[in-house]
């Protein structure tokens, strides 16, 4: 890779200095500057020359007749694609251009063609309307194969429910209850605290929360315990870890686990993601155990292998929710993930991994909570994302997608009056869907006060198929709800501002030292601390809270999962044997890995040797040794 | 009148969410508190020992991620071994803390639990009200740190009560807490550090401390940390979230507030330095407030034997270094964040204003956020006298403090 020569911020680390790192941010943003001047530039001449006006009149017309019909269950006609009603080349080559029709950069719309419409029984093919009016007579009627249509990408299955309790068996027998009547086997596994913060069960102080909140995951034994009596190379499964500051060594941990099941053939067929967003973790949610950039250089190691040896897992799923949530506004959470984005998406080429390598694995992950910018957010990120990947990384189609999970903001519930809840998630999943997300979670509306339970789970889950099943609204006609001039209007603002936080970045010398200087930090608390205060000053209408309080909460009293203490000490024992078991090989394990860091290597397949016989917390600890502790930022 | 209220806040082990407890230790700060900050991702020991030094009125729990009835149990337990059990518990931890938890809670020893929804003013309220009261004797305990930090609080205390008109030169006679030189078990090197603010000094002891531990297989290390006082007395003490090895066993620290005086100490600090100075420990060292250029606040207490300036890179023109009386002063300059850019340009100006002086100081260049950095190696070689050029010389400081 060629080395930056161009303005470095003032905080060069060595990793910075080894690669030219952390610093195309200022690129990214002058290629968007200078793609939006070439759509205006398309548009002018559209106009002013005639054949290139007359090939974009023509390729309009092509997609108009080549738009499927479709019938709502009244027998109305309409178009499966829905396009702006403009006829003058210069109009439509700003949107063919600026927008893109769905499934085309720069994917404003969408990053496929047709998002959650439903598969077609019967359709009309033929030639529409130039106003984009339905249905006119010369179309032919005709019936098409249900098969034929199911290799178009459709949307994703929105069942991907996040869990994890008390032992690896417990969870194991929770993922198999919820996939017991589901053709596919979509888990999503939630970890207790210590293993989030990398230590083991049989760490001072941490026995009440063995199993809390998520599954107790020490050794590879439990991995095997966590995933038993699902194929995990099958197509049809997939499994996803929600952990960040120890994920290389739970990724080896479950490399090792299906190896251990299934044989090394297996390795290549794993599919699933581990989230592993290091700089979200600094920047909002505090779950980080080694320095920064140890941290991603660990990081990268894994990516290296999983892009190599996996290329269908997904080993980073970069995460603006918990910046979200943790006060910022939507646009500097926008702002904030995709600057991470792209700051990983240098670290791992400068590492000489190709783009179209593991462009593809990138996934994403936004809040979306109640705020006007919400409408537009995904779409706007949706489209940075593709033009900073092609234009500053030289990525390829598949590498420019910005594949987005989408979660309705758990900071807008409230426990007041929380059956309001249900109506502020409606309205977030509308606008989730507004932004054509790949994949949505919605919460329960009982989530301010307690774990959610079943009772809302079930209408939190329900909520999105009312939206995408029972009503019209997304299922018949893609863009139904894009391109209105308000949306344009927050579209244009929202990347303004996003650009705005890029350059601001870039004054600082880039994402890791931006990081460093708090930046990120200091701006999400700063944030957070203005929405309380509007709440409290009820510039920020809180309905049932400080607007429309009825004077009594209906907070009904939960009762609480929690791990009995017998389990807890049978994780404890467990760990205790495994680690007595392997003292011998532990040590020679570690030692090698030690070294392996100490030279710079990529540690990763040494990992995957050493989880055979070392529990998390006895590596993160050596390794801790040799890097370092994380220091948090105050 | 009356010392403010000290208190301990901190979150539990594998707990990272802090967004609560920075808001109400702010609140608690606006009422005339001291807060000692621990962070997040604490264990029970780390908190105990913590509160324990600190010598405080009660330890306030921030908990979101569950096992909050066996954790602040465990704490109570703690405390209650060591002969603490005058520190109160309390905490919060919204939704997640049932009302059975509470009970069940409240039955182990935990003093008060706040539900979601309580207002700020309220535990703030109740703070003042339950945890300002002057403390029974404590019996006896093993723990020799107990006692010292109950000698540092009085010390503090006899300051508080006769503030403001009294100035430094008629200092309490100390009641007879302050032994003499003589008596002193070992006899440690006090090594005074001062600097601007930002400049790394927390983050460079923290290193130091971890570089003490790792290379002596015993012996203790105090600190004395300073954080100013606020207008309406509350502190925020928040060096410990981030001193992460120095939450040890072997380390006695403790954080005081500058209490109104200007200078970058507090009116009790030479009494406590002193009675630290005399006690079982081979290092003190004593961090000052973040001071500006013409501060040189060891210079009376002629306790320090060695008294290190942290400075930033960015301190700005040349000229202004020509106004640093520490620059004259101090044995040994670091320059921390060398790996700033502008880092080479700081040392070779600062290395000829050093030079005007004609002394044996000397200039090491830092970077203390790095994990073994040589420069931080290189600086601990020359406090703890490993270097064969140290400044550090035992004689000089005898001659000094007599």
């Amino acid at each position: 890779m060629t080395v930056e020569t161009k303005k470095y911020g003032a905080h060069r680390s060595p990793l910075q200095e080894r690669s030219g790192l952390m610093n195309k941010l200022g690129q990214v943003v002058e290629a968007v500057e200078k793609y939006n001047q070439f759509v205006l530039d398309e548009v002018k001449r559209a106009r002013a020359d005639e054949g290139f006006g007359r090939e974009v009149i023509d390729r309009w017309h092509e997609t108009k007749s080549k738009t499927l019909v479709t019938h709502t269950p009244t027998g109305l006609p309409l178009p499966r694609l829905a396009l702006p009603e403009i006829d003058e080349p210069g109009e439509i080559a700003r949107y063919l251009f600026g927008d893109g029709l769905p499934g085309e950069f720069p994917f404003l719309n969408g990053v496929y063609r047709e998002m959650y419409l439903e598969p077609i029984r019967e359709i009309e093919a033929g030639s529409f309307g130039k106003n984009g009016e339905g249905g006119n007579a010369e179309s032919k009627k005709r019936k098409i194969d249900k098969k034929k249509i199911d290799n178009q990408p459709k949307a994703e299955e929105p069942t991907r429910l996040f869990s994890g309790l008390m032992l690896a068996e417990d969870t194991n027998e929770r993922f198999h209850y919820l996939t017991a009547h589901q053709r596919t086997h979509r888990l999503s596994t939630a970890f207790d605290g210590p293993t989030l913060y990398g230590i083991d069960s049989d760490a001072d102080g941490v026995f009440g929360k063995i199993g809390e909140g998520g599954v107790a995951i020490d050794t590879v034994e439990d991995m095997v315990r966590l995933y038993d009596g699902f194929d995990l190379g099958s197509p049809d499964f997939s499994a996803s870890m929600t952990i960040s500051g120890p994920a290389p060594i739970i990724m080896a941990m479950y490399i090792a686990a299906a190896k251990r099941r299934f044989g090394p053939k297996v390795v290549p067929k794993l599919r699933g993601t581990i989230q592993a967003d290091i700089f979200k973790e600094v920047q909002a949610q505090n779950e980080t155990i080694f320095p920064t950039e140890a941290s991603l250089r660990f990081l990268t190691d894994m990516v290296e292998f999983t892009t190599r040896e996996m290329p269908r897992w997904y080993p980073i799923s970069i995460s603006g929710y918990h910046i979200g949530e943790a006060g910022s506004t939507p646009v500097q959470q926008a702002a904030y993930t995709l600057s991470n984005g792209f700051a990983y998406a240098e670290m791992f080429a400068a590492r000489g991994i190709p783009v179209d390598q593991f462009g593809p694995r990138l996934s994403f992950f936004l809040d979306c909570g109640l705020d006007i910018e919400y409408i537009a957010l995904a779409r706007v990120s949706r489209r940075i994302w593709a033009i900073g990947m092609r234009d500053v990384f030289g990525a390829g189609a598949r590498a420019q997608l910005f594949k987005l999970h989408t979660q309705t903001s758990g900071r807008s519930l409230i426990a007041a009056e929380f059956k309001n809840n249900l109506t502020r998630t409606a309205a977030e999943l509308m606008l989730a869907y507004m932004n054509a997300t790949n994949s949505c979670h919605s919460n329960s509306a009982d989530e301010p006060f307690t774990t959610p339970s079943e009772e809302w789970i079930r209408l939190a889950a329900h909520g999105q198929a009312i939206l995408l099943e029972e009503s019209g609204i997304f299922k018949h006609t893609m863009n139904l709800l894009s391109g209105s001039p308000g949306m344009k209007a927050v579209e244009r603002a929202v990347e303004k501002a996003i650009l705005e936080e890029f350059r601001e970045i870039e004054r600082l010398g880039g994402v890791l030292a931006a990081v460093e200087d708090r930046f990120q930090r200091s701006q999400i608390q700063s944030a957070a601390h203005r929405y309380e205060q509007q709440i409290y000053d009820g510039t920020r209408p809180i309905i049932g809270l400080n607007r429309y309080r009825n004077g009594s909460d209906d907070i009904p009293e939960v009762k609480l999962t929690r791990t009995p203490r017998a389990k807890q000490k049978l994780q404890v024992d467990r760990l205790a044997k495994f680690k007595k078991k392997n003292a011998e090989k532990a040590k020679r394990a570690l030692d090698k890995l030690a070294d392996v860091v100490e030279r710079g290597e990529n540690c990763f397949s040494t990992l995957l040797e050493a989880v055979e016989v070392c529990s998390l917390g006895q590596i993160a600890g050596r390794l801790q040794e040799v890097v370092g502790r994380f220091r948090p930022m105050v | 009148m009356p010392s403010p209220i000290r208190i301990l806040t901190a979150v539990p082990i594998c707990d990272g969410h802090d967004s609560a407890i920075n808001t109400i230790n702010l609140e608690f700060i606006r009422h005339g508190i001291e807060v000692i900050y621990l962070g997040y991702h604490r264990s029970v020991g780390d908190i105990v020992r913590a509160a324990i030094q600190e010598d405080v009125g009660a330890i306030g729990i921030s908990s979101y991620n569950g096992g909050h009835v066996e954790f602040f149990a465990e704490v109570v337990d703690l405390l209650r071994k060591h002969g603490a059990d005058d520190i109160k518990v309390f905490g919060g931890g919204g939704g997640t803390i049932t009302h059975d938890d509470v009970t069940a809670m409240r039955r182990k020893g935990v003093d008060q639990i706040f539900f979601a929804g309580t207002a700020l003013s309220e535990m703030a309220g109740y703070v003042r009200e339950h945890y300002g009261r002057p403390r029974k004797k404590r019996s006896p305990s093993k723990l020799r740190d107990i006692a010292l930090a109950r000698e540092l609080t009085e010390v503090e205390d006899s300051y508080a009560s006769r503030k403001r008109s009294t100035s430094n030169a008629q200092r309490p006679t100390s009641k007879g807490k302050i032994r003499n030189p003589q008596s002193a078990i070992r006899d440690p090197r006090v090594i005074g550090l001062t600097g601007p603010g930002g400049a790394g000094k927390t983050t460079l002891i923290d290193e130091l401390v971890l570089r003490y531990l790792s290379s002596e297989g015993k012996g203790r290390i105090a600190i004395l940390s300073h954080d100013p006082s606020v207008i309406g007395e509350g502190a925020l003490l928040g060096d410990r979230a981030t001193m992460i090895n120095s939450q040890d066993d072997r380390v006695f620290m403790r954080s005081m507030a500058t209490r109104g005086q200007a200078g970058g100490l507090s009116p009790a600090t030479h009494d406590c330095l002193a009675l630290l100075a005399q006690s079982d420990f081979d290092y003190v060292i004593i961090e000052t407030v973040g001071t500006g250029q013409e501060a040189m606040p060891f210079q009376k207490n002629g306790i320090v034997d060695l008294t290190v300036l942290v400075m930033n890179p960015d301190y700005g023109s040349r000229l202004q270094l020509q106004k640093i009386v520490m620059l004259d002063l101090a044995d040994i300059v670091v320059v921390n964040k060398s790996d700033l850019q502008r880092a080479r340009t700081a040392h070779t100006e600062i290395e000829q204003r050093l030079e005007q002086n004609r002394r044996a100081q000397r200039l090491i260049d830092t970077v203390a956020k790095r994990h073994r950095d040589p420069g931080v190696d290189r600086l601990f070689d020359l406090i703890s006298g490993k270097s064969v050029a140290a400044v550090y010389d035992r004689r000089n400081k005898k001659i000094r403090r007599s």
